[in-house]
């Protein structure tokens, strides 16, 4: 790979980690990251005048993060095949879990909402699971791109 | 992200057309990024610090925590987007200065993300940095969509 292509691929990385940081200064800003948190920002609280969400509302959210999500896994997954962790079985398993945990992070509010509580736990695990892989895939990129 | 592969885009008339018509709708959404911000975020100083703290005499109130973060998140979204696809048709095109070029983009990019969140938080002093960083970045993107364009028209790159 030339080494301008290499410089375009660390730029691309700084701006996933400032995606990554702003995405959990929104998540602690607007939901928290605790179980009661995660129920009440869905559920409501009359208490504390939180409203609760509805099935539109949710989808509204989730619409566009459907179509980022898939987005950014595939950018950022598919540089590692230009590394030497192409063709590794950890590489399947990143690839799998990125896009599983992207699918429970965007979908988990439409199970809260008609009841399913767990699944509060689930999206503050998919969250944090996706946003860590997220950061991992960039630290073996840029550690492919620098060492490498 | 095929035409990276493509020894001479020159000869491939398909592909040379496609990224032509990429580049001017880059072109389109960073005008209309600029005149977006214009009627909503602002794009100068004052306008940008009413914006962010609020003004007591005209009972503007400052924007919200959570307003300000899915903006943050959402233009750092679209700038790094934009950007990576603008610099890899760049890259394929520039034979001259594109290192400092891509150096100068990303850098003054970056620079604009980081000193907004600070603006808000820190000091309103780092308004001034996003604000010159902001116009520097759409500068040199515009420059390089001409300049890639004009490449991809010409008969010799």
């Amino acid at each position: 790979m030339q080494k301008i292509y290499k410089l375009s691929i660390i730029y691309f990385l700084s701006f996933s980690i400032l995606l990554i940081i702003s995405a959990v200064m929104l998540f602690e800003q607007k939901i928290g990251f605790s179980f009661t948190n995660v129920l009440e920002y869905y559920m409501g609280n009359e208490e504390k005048f939180i409203v609760a969400k509805s099935s539109s509302g949710i989808l509204k959210i989730v619409l566009p993060h459907i179509f980022v999500f898939g987005l950014i896994s595939m950018v950022l997954l598919h540089f590692l095949v230009f590394t030497n962790h192409k063709d590794k079985k950890y590489t399947l398993l990143i690839i799998y879990l990125t896009f599983a945990s992207a699918i429970f992070e965007i979908f988990t509010p439409f199970l809260i909402i008609n009841g399913f509580e767990f699944f509060a736990y689930i999206k503050i695990v998919s969250f944090v699971l996706f946003l860590s892989l997220l950061v991992y895939i960039s630290y073996l990129l840029f550690s492919s791109i620098v060492y490498n | 992200m095929r035409f990276t592969l493509i020894k001479d885009i020159k000869e491939d008339k398909t592909m040379s057309l496609i990224l032509k018509g990429f580049l001017v709708f880059i072109l389109l959404f960073l005008i209309a990024d600029i005149l977006v911000m214009n009627s909503s975020f602002g794009i100068s100083i004052q306008k940008i610090n009413i914006t962010l703290f609020g003004n007591e005499d005209e009972y503007i109130d400052p924007i919200t925590k959570a307003s300000f973060l899915e903006f943050w998140h959402t233009q750092i979204f679209f700038i790094m987007m934009i950007l990576l696809s603008l610099s890899a048709i760049f890259i394929r095109v520039a034979k001259r200065s594109r290192v400092i070029i891509i150096n100068i983009l990303m850098i003054s990019a970056i620079i604009s993300l980081i000193a907004l969140p600070i603006s808000f938080y820190v000091t309103s002093v780092f308004i001034t940095i996003y604000a010159t960083t902001y116009f520097l970045w759409h500068i040199t993107a515009m420059w390089m969509i001409l300049y890639s364009y004009w490449k991809l028209n010409a008969k010799n790159i």
